[in-house]
């Protein structure tokens, strides 16, 4: 073997190009540096490369071991599943099938998202993005809450929740127990006041656990917030269909709630109050306050990955396992059934989907929006009430008419008015 | 949801839903403990208030 122990090797005269023909290269543990390599890399890497560009590829590889691996900007996924990421449900507040409802409910409006509120006064509306980051990452809806009536009250607060079935966390693939296993918590946010703003996160099974963490806000400016969450051994996720996991982004809470010796950014034991730090008060205390919220992503691993869009068809699929509503104009119809006699009917709803559990019947309250139709329409004088319900069928019905149904004659419950509706409910 | 609780609804006799509203929709809650509405029937009971009359059925 021969060696060559040289500082330099340079191309000849203007050449720009050094060949070497050798079926191996080794460089020891030295570096090997060019402004450019050209011709094939193979055999092990074991060294940093950097500087990487033009168009090489890369083969033979069998793992990549990277805490954030990132293509074009975009983040992939370094722990969980590869599809079904998003534990949210109805994250792109695309689905309302709630749509009508009062706006002053305190309550669910749009699906999945429970809105809690006391005192002053507030108004929850589904928004259309028509501009916008978020409308940019394929967005077109959002959750709007105008606080109408101001309170800085200390039982004062506006919080936005969503309650994440147990199962599907325990499913999930999070090690929720591992203070290394993490969920990664996005979302896009807007408010019309600047100031700092909190996250929350509450198991309820065994000892229920709490987070919290903080985001701040430029005003009337979308902005994307990101939290990654470690587990905890204190966590405890029943394989249920229980409540297992509460997210929710806080608006205000009043000092009834708050106290400085919450401790942010760690899981602790849930007690009442402290649930988070004391909060600036001037979003509540500001008439006409707004705060919007889309793009809700809860996802196992320590990255935020884009958004997963899903079709309108498979999120209204996702919410109807916990809320499913049918309404129609007049003479519409909603399901079969028998008379029992001249004035009980009872027939059944089905559920698209398996719910939760056995649903609440909710209906527009009004007995005149309501007809049986057999061979006439007969406009019912009382609501039809609940008489049994499973996961898949409700029996619907009672003495709903003043008279006219013969026993065991089939008939139709039906609308009779716009403002008809019939619903599910399962939430939890 | 803030609900006011009216009465039970029966079927055949037995006992099988609780009426309530919340002044402008009715809901009919199934007597089942993992339904939320019932379970928040129960704290509400659990608070110290009346219990629905155990009418007959209608």
């Amino acid at each position: 073997m021969s060696i060559l122990n040289v500082n330099q090797i340079q191309p000849v005269g203007s050449g720009q190009t050094v060949t070497i023909s050798a079926t191996n290269i080794s460089a020891g543990s030295a570096t090997v540096t060019a402004g450019t390599f050209t011709g094939n890399l193979t055999g092990n890497v074991t060294g940093n490369a950097t500087g990487l560009s033009g168009s090489p590829t890369l083969s033979g590889i069998t793992s990549v071991s990277t805490s954030n691996l990132t293509v074009n900007g975009t983040a992939y996924p370094n722990a969980g599943p590869l599809s079904n990421r998003n534990l949210i449900i109805n994250g792109a507040m695309q689905i309302y099938q709630r749509s009508g409802i009062s706006t002053n409910i305190i309550g669910y409006h749009l699906d999945r998202w429970e809105f809690g509120a006391s005192g002053g006064t507030r108004a929850v509306t589904q928004e259309t993005l028509t501009t916008g980051s978020p409308y940019d990452e394929g967005f077109r809806n959002y959750f709007h809450l105008i606080n109408t009536g101001a309170s800085t009250a200390s039982n004062s607060y506006r919080e936005i929740t969503q309650k994440i079935e147990a199962q599907n966390v325990a499913n999930s693939g999070w090690n929720y127990t591992s203070s290394d296993s993490f969920v990664t918590l996005s979302f896009w946010v807007r408010s019309s006041v600047a100031q700092t703003y909190y996250v929350k996160l509450k198991t309820n099974d065994g000892t229920a656990q709490a987070y919290g963490s903080a985001f701040s806000l430029s005003a009337d400016t979308w902005t994307k917030v990101t939290k990654t969450i470690p587990g905890n051994s204190n966590i405890t996720i029943n394989n249920d269909n229980g409540n297992g996991l509460n997210v929710a982004v806080v608006p205000f809470y009043g000092t009834d709630f708050t106290d400085n010796s919450f401790v942010t950014d760690a899981w602790a034991t849930y007690v009442d109050p402290p649930q988070l730090p004391d909060m600036t008060n001037t979003w509540a205390g500001t008439t006409n306050a707004t705060f919007d919220l889309t793009g809700v992503q809860l996802e196992v691993g320590s990255v935020a990955t884009p958004f997963e869009h899903r079709s309108y068809g498979d999120e209204l699929a996702r919410c109807q396992r916990y809320y499913y509503k049918i309404s129609g104009a007049s003479n519409d119809r909603y399901f079969m059934g028998l008379a029992e006699n001249s004035t009980v009917f009872y027939g059944v709803m089905h559920a698209p989907v398996t719910m939760r559990t056995d649903p609440t019947l909710e209906t527009s309250g009004t007995a005149s929006h309501f007809r049986v139709s057999y061979s006439t329409d007969t406009t019912c004088n009382a609501v039809p009430t609940l008489a049994n319900s499973t996961p898949n069928t409700a029996l619907i019905g009672g003495a709903i008419v003043a008279s006219g149904l013969t026993a065991n004659q089939a008939a139709m419950l039906g609308s009779n008015s716009a403002s008809s509706y019939l619903a599910l409910t399962a939430e939890l | 949801m803030s609900l006011t609780y009216l009465q039970f609804n029966y079927y055949r006799g037995e006992k099988c839903s609780i009426q309530a509203t919340n002044g402008t929709a009715q809901f009919s809650i199934p007597l089942n403990s993992e339904n939320s509405d019932y379970q928040e029937y129960l704290k509400w009971l659990a608070e110290g208030n009346e219990p629905l009359p155990a009418d007959e059925p209608s």
